[in-house]
This record gives structure tokens, sequence and C-alpha cells, in this order.
């Protein structure tokens, strides 16, 4: 007996060593939904991100020599899970990925009090671009207005908007109803009609109503602002509308292969804004191949290889690694610390050459941050379900930022007198 | 053996009916005091207060109201998130419309917009009762998630819809907000609790309770004694609602510090309707116990396999979590129906009487 107490003593505390020793290197939580109601959305772009990491880790050691400890924690979509996750891992992380508009708001202003900074691709608060203002907060490579922005864009390249009418169907969530302001703004602008049309969140599977009403309107376009069952649901209710699905258009959380594979062919023509892209024949994509996939370490398999969904997972990693590269060359240091990633973050330069030195060939527009751009703005390219995968239809779209600087800014010093004390970058020339 | 009752002699009804018969209980208590006051404040990291602490006393808090009207009045709500809404929007706009007002003031006071709001949505248990009422207190739960999306004052017009707590100071100290250090959100926290725990615990021992649980036992006997229904019940919802309202202001403001509508949703209420009945309903001390095993649980079980050490994803936690609680409610359930404040009575009760049973 005494033995096997020993025995298990020396089990426990060689466990935790063994914790102890995985924990070494950078450590870059994510604050994951692989559970939950928008599971099916999340498992995708969480394994793309967490494969590009296991990639790097496996053929280059790390990233300039230290390890990346990509642990997730599990939040289910729940902002107060989301809030235990953060809480649990801001100790030693560098960096905070909270993956959800609720638990974004939630620690946007803990960050700035903790200085880990938050890095939300493609989603969020948009007026986090105003790097001054958010000293804490990316949302690389593209914002909600830039996606708004770029839609009204192409549409408009199909003939002039003066006394069209445009469904803005969108989820009734501070997700849904942050591009609101801008394209009010764009329909006065250009002289559309803008019908903003909410779908609540206990509707998203049912929304009948709403399609009834656009029917009714009878709008020549319907701009979709959808995330997790709210896409299916719309675009099959489209389809049994008979809809064009020509002239509905979805941002990028709305262009999920398999919210269109359950229509297939009757789906074509629908289009999604991105800033990302799936190609199979990306250096990155064989690397993944060889070093994750092959060692059977990867949770994904070859038909969501494919996907839009997996492919924005790396560029998402991309994006994180190419910032602790450009800090660790600036700081000359493989371990670095919040701060030191903040700058990284503020100093990514993704050109062409860059882009294709990654292997990310196709795979994301070239862009570039600042300390007081903390989005890049990369723009994005409109793709379209040709009834069995999403293909580019336009050139790169980029979006009228100067049309909507003002915005950006009188939203972020609102916020920030909104919190007052909130401390902004004051080192930051323009 | 501990709880050995021999030698304490009760000499007058006053010593009888006071708040702790039995001398061991109010040592128990009193080092539950010393553990919550000084001990946990002392020892516990961040983690601790924002993921165990400071939630389990606000869903206690809520838990208690819900307690109050489901458990000592019998009247059946599943409204109680929207009531705690009440409490936090009243919350938000006092303190946004009178940025000097003392926070801890306007915490207090936003419960008293909730009773008002909970007096007007009990309006209809004077005439239906068990079921039907809680579809009536239904209609207050989607009519008010409904409001608090659609009244843009409510958020001050702000884009995202969301209300966000601003940095709020009391004697020169932040209390809520994200400067604020998480010892003194724990501290008011407790305060607030403690200060309405005691009221509830002498509210349903007094005369007011009593007529509460004469309506609950069977409202016609009630009537016929010569208890005014009406005022009964609609003082239950009174009472109910602050003390909920009041959580639901905790609840953001010293906790969550943001809120979207639809976290008054349902799902919340119905998670403070499980906390009351898994700890007993008609009980105060079933609302902790029941807070701990549904809010507290779930977060100490997520970090144990990191702490022993065992490489599992923690997706695979996450289901592994919600199966374990599950389970643990249906085996609670099932030993003790009326909840785990009945289980500790009767634990208690052995205690008393071992090693002697009769």
């Amino acid at each position: 007996m005494k033995q096997f107490a020993r025995l298990a003593a020396a089990a426990v505390v060689a466990s935790l060593g063994a914790g102890a020793a995985i924990a070494e290197g950078l450590y870059t939580p994510n604050l994951s939904y692989r559970t939950g109601p928008f599971a099916a959305t999340g498992i995708p772009l969480m394994n793309g991100q967490a494969d590009y990491m296991a990639m790097l880790n496996a053929r280059d050691g790390g990233i300039g020599g230290a390890m990346i400890d990509f642990e997730e924690c599990e939040t289910g979509y729940s902002t107060e899970k989301g809030v235990e996750c953060y809480e649990k891992t801001k100790g030693k992380a560098i960096v905070t990925q909270p993956w959800s508009t609720g638990i974004t708001l939630q620690v946007l202003p803990k960050t700035n009090v903790d200085e880990i900074p938050i890095l939300a691709p493609g989603y969020g608060f948009s007026p986090m671009a105003d790097g001054k203002v958010f000293q804490w907060a990316f949302n690389i490579p593209a914002g909600y207005w830039d996606a708004a922005d770029m839609i009204v864009q192409y549409i408009e390249g199909q003939g002039s908007l003066d006394g069209k009418k445009i469904v803005f169907l969108h989820l009734d969530h501070p997700f849904g109803k942050e591009p609101l302001p801008l394209m009010e703004s764009l329909a006065e602008q250009k002289g559309f009609e803008l019908v903003p049309v909410p779908v609540g969140l206990k509707e998203m599977q049912n929304q009948s109503a709403q399609w009834l009403q656009i029917r009714r309107e009878r709008p020549d376009y319907v701009v979709m602002w959808g995330w997790g069952a709210m896409n299916a649901g719309a675009i099959t209710e489209a389809v049994k509308t008979k809809f064009p699905m020509e002239n509905m258009l979805g941002v990028w959380w709305a262009g999920h292969d398999a919210d269109l594979k359950i229509v297939g062919e009757d789906g074509k023509g629908y289009k999604s804004i991105s800033w990302s892209f799936p190609n199979a024949d990306a250096p990155v994509m064989a690397d993944i191949k060889t070093h994750v996939v092959d060692a059977g370490n990867s949770q994904s398999n070859e038909e969501e290889m494919s996907g839009v969904f997996y492919s924005r997972g790396i560029i998402i990693s991309a994006i994180l690694g190419e910032g602790i590269a450009t800090a660790q060359k600036h700081f000359d240091t493989a371990e670095i610390d919040p701060g030191q990633l903040r700058w990284g973050l503020e100093n990514i330069n993704m050109t062409e050459e860059r882009i294709s030195e990654l292997g990310l060939d196709g795979m994301v527009p070239p862009f570039s941050t600042s300390c007081s751009n903390h989005t890049g703005h990369s723009g994005g390219w409109m793709l379209e379900w040709d009834g069995e995968k999403f293909v580019k239809v336009s050139d790169l779209l980029t979006a009228n930022v100067d049309n909507y600087a003002e915005l950006i800014a009188s939203s972020a010093s609102e916020y920030a007198d909104a919190n007052a004390p909130w401390p902004v970058n004051e080192d930051c020339e323009g | 053996m501990l709880y050995r009752t021999a030698g304490q002699f009760k000499t007058s009804y006053t010593a009888d009916q006071a708040l702790f018969p039995i001398r061991q209980d109010a040592y128990l208590l009193g080092i539950i005091l010393i553990f919550a006051w000084v001990v946990f404040p002392l020892t516990a990291s961040e983690f601790t207060f924002q993921t165990l602490l400071i939630p389990i006393l606000i869903y206690s808090l809520a838990a208690m109201g819900l307690n109050i009207l489901t458990g000592y009045a019998g009247q059946l709500s599943l409204g109680t998130a929207a009531f705690m809404g009440v409490g936090a929007y009243a919350c938000y706009k006092m303190v946004t419309i009178m940025p000097w007002m003392n926070p801890v003031v306007a915490i207090l006071l936003s419960g008293v917009f909730s009773a008002g709001v909970g007096v007007a949505f009990g309006i209809p248990s004077l005439r239906i009762k068990g079921f039907y009422l809680a579809i009536a207190t239904l209609a207050a739960q989607f009519f008010l998630v409904w409001l608090f999306e659609k009244w843009a004052w409510l958020y001050n017009y702000n884009a995202s819809g969301a209300i966000q707590v601003p940095n709020l100071k009391m004697f020169g100290v932040y209390i809520a907000g994200p400067q604020a250090d998480s010892m003194i959100q724990y501290f008011v926290v407790l305060g607030i609790v403690t200060l309405l725990t005691l009221l509830c615990i002498n509210l349903t021992r007094g005369n007011l309770g009593r007529t509460w649980k004469a309506t609950r036992d069977m409202d016609i006997a009630a009537e016929l004694i010569g208890i005014n229904l009406m005022k009964s019940k609609l003082t239950a919802f009174m009472v109910s609602s602050y003390v909920v309202g009041v959580a639901g202001a905790l609840f953001v403001f010293m906790w969550r510090g943001a809120a979207e509508p639809n976290l008054f949703d349902i799902p919340l209420s119905f998670r403070i309707l499980f906390i009351a009945i898994i700890g007993g309903l008609g009980s105060i001390m079933g609302n902790y116990l029941g807070a701990i095993l549904i809010v507290g649980l779930p977060v100490m079980l997520n970090t144990l396999p990191q702490t022993l050490g065992i490489p599992i994803s923690s997706a695979m936690v996450e289901h592994l979590n919600i199966m374990i609680i599950g389970s643990l409610i249906i085996f609670f359930l099932i030993i003790e129906p009326h909840g785990l404040a009945r289980l500790w009575a009767l634990i208690r009760e052995k205690l008393i009487i071992w090693p002697f049973p009769y």
C-alpha cells in the first residue's frame, strides 16, 4: 500500500513536470469553439489554425527557433466561457484570439489593462482599425466596414446604384448590426434604398417571415450579414422563394462551403466577399500535408481542407506567425513578450514576395499594418459558388477607406470617452 | 458528536426562535464567513475571483431571488433573466445619466426598477396558477428581451447594441469597469450578497414569509384564514424581482463588464431555475450549494486535466464536463429530490443523533 502511494505520488509529480514541459515556447492560446451551436463553422477554422502552427513546429521548429504552444481553450461560442478562458490563459499568453464578437467586446477593455494584444482577424469591432485608440486590438487584414464597402463597390460595377433597392439581411446581434452605419452612409452617397431586415437569434433556422418581406420588397440585391445556422437558413429560403442567387451577396463568414452544399446546383451564383481563398496548389498546403496530415496530427479531412474556412484558418495563423517573426527580428530575441508582439503586429508588411515566401500564393491579398492602422485593409476577392465550390470572380477589390476614415475616428473616440480613462498611444504619428 | 446538542437549553421563546438554535450552526457559518471574507481574498488568484468566487455569489443571489418567488410563495417563474436585465439596464442608465452617483447605491437602486416591472408582470398571478403562470412570466421574458434590443435609448444608441460598463470610482478606487481590481469587486459583491441574504433569511422567517408559505401550500386555505392573497403574491413578486434585479446589476457591472440583449434570454432563466431546484426550493442555503454545483464545478473540472497534466483536447474536456455535470444532477435529484439543502439537512439531523440513532 505504501509503495502504491509512493508510486501514485511519483506519477502525479512526473505528470506535473510533463505539463510544465509542454508549456515552454511562445504561448498563443486560441479560444476555440468546436462544441456548441456554431461548431460546424468553428471546426474547419480551428483545424486550419492549429494545422498551420503544427506545420511550422514540425518543419521549422517553430518560429525563429521558438516553438509555438498553440493551445485551444474551448468556449462553445459562449461569452461566459470565453472570459473564463481569457482569465485562465492571460498569465503567460502573448496574444489572445477571442473568436466571437461577444467575447471580443468583453475582453477588449481588459486587454488594455492587462496589455495583451487581441487578434481578431476579420471580425470584432470595425473601429479597432484606429490603432492609436485601440492600442492592443487588431482585426487584420480587413474589418466589416471594409467588407460592406467592397460589396457595394462590386454591385456598383454592374451598373449605377441610383434608385436601386438593397435588402440588408443581418443577424440581430452586435455582429450583424456592425456594418449598418456604413451601409446607411453609402446609401445616402450612392442613392440606393437600404432596407435592413433583422433576423433574431431565435429565428435563424426559420426565416420564412423575413423572406416573405424580401419578396414583397422586390429588392435588386440582398446583402447578407449572417453567421452559423443563419446562412444555411437564408440560402435554402432564397432557393425556395426563387430569389435570383447571383444577386445575393454575403460577408466572408457567410461563405462556408457546407452551407452551400445543402443546395448544390441551386445555389449557383451566390457570392461572398473574402480575404482568403483556398488554393490547393499553394506550397503551404503541400507542407501541411507532409508534416501534419501524413504524420497523423491533423483533425481535418480532405474535403474540409479544400474549403474556404480551413484556408482562412491557415491565413489567420500565418498573420499571427508573421507578427511574431517581425517582432523577433526587430527585438532580436526568440522569446518575445506581449508588448513586443504588439510591435510586430503593427509592423507586418505582407508583400506579394513575402506571401509567396511563406507559401501562401493566391491565398491572401497583400497588406501592411502600422501603429495607427491596425487593420491593414487588405481588400478581398468576390467568390462565387459554381455549384460545387467557391471560385474567384473578381480582381482584387480594395475598400475605399478614406470614405469612412472619419466614421472610424469618431466611433473610436466615442468608445474611448465612454470607457475613460482609456490610455491611447500618444507616440503614434499619423 | 460534532453536532451534539446536549447541554444547550432554551429557557425562553426568543432563544428557541433564534436564527441559530443550535450553537454548532453558528460556528459553521462563522467559519464559512471567515473563509469568504478573509481566507479567499488572501489566497485567491484573479482567475479564481473572476471565474469562481464572483460568479458563484452572483448566481446564488439571483437564485435566491427566484427562490423567494418559486420556493417560498409557490409562484413558478420563467422570467428571471429578463428581470436581471431590467436591473442591469436600469443601473447602466443611472450611471451614464448621473455619473456622480455612487455605484453601490446605483446597483441597490436598480433593483427598485426591476421590482416595479416584476409586480406588473406578477399581476396575472392573481388569476392564474402553476404552469399557466409560468407561461405568463415567459411573456415577460420575450417582451423584455425584445425591448432591450429595440429601445435604443436603453443602450445609449450604441452602434453595437450592447452595453459597456464604464470605469466607476467609489472613494477614489475603481470598483467597476476594466480598471477595477478583482479583489475589490469581490468585496463589493460579497458585501451586497451578505446584506441581501440576511434580509431574505429574516423576511422568510417573519410574518411576510409565513404568508408566502401559506399561499404556496394552499392558497384557498390561506385566504380562508385571512391572508390577503393579492398582497402576498405581489409582495413576493416585488421582493423577488428586487433581489433578482440587484443580481442582474451585479452580473453586468461587477462581473461581465459588457452585455448584449440576448444574454438575458431564456437559457439564463433556466440556468437560475436549475440552481434553485437542485439547491432546494424553499431554502436560502440551497441557492449557494446549487450555484457551486452548476456554476463552480464545471470551471473546476475544466482546469483539472491540465493541473494533473493529462494530455486531452480542450473540446474533449468540454464534452466530458457536460456529461459529468449532467449525471451529477441526475444523481443528486435521485438520492434527494428536494435538493442539496434538504440533503444537508438530513446529514445534519443524522449527525445530531449520532452515534445513537433511534
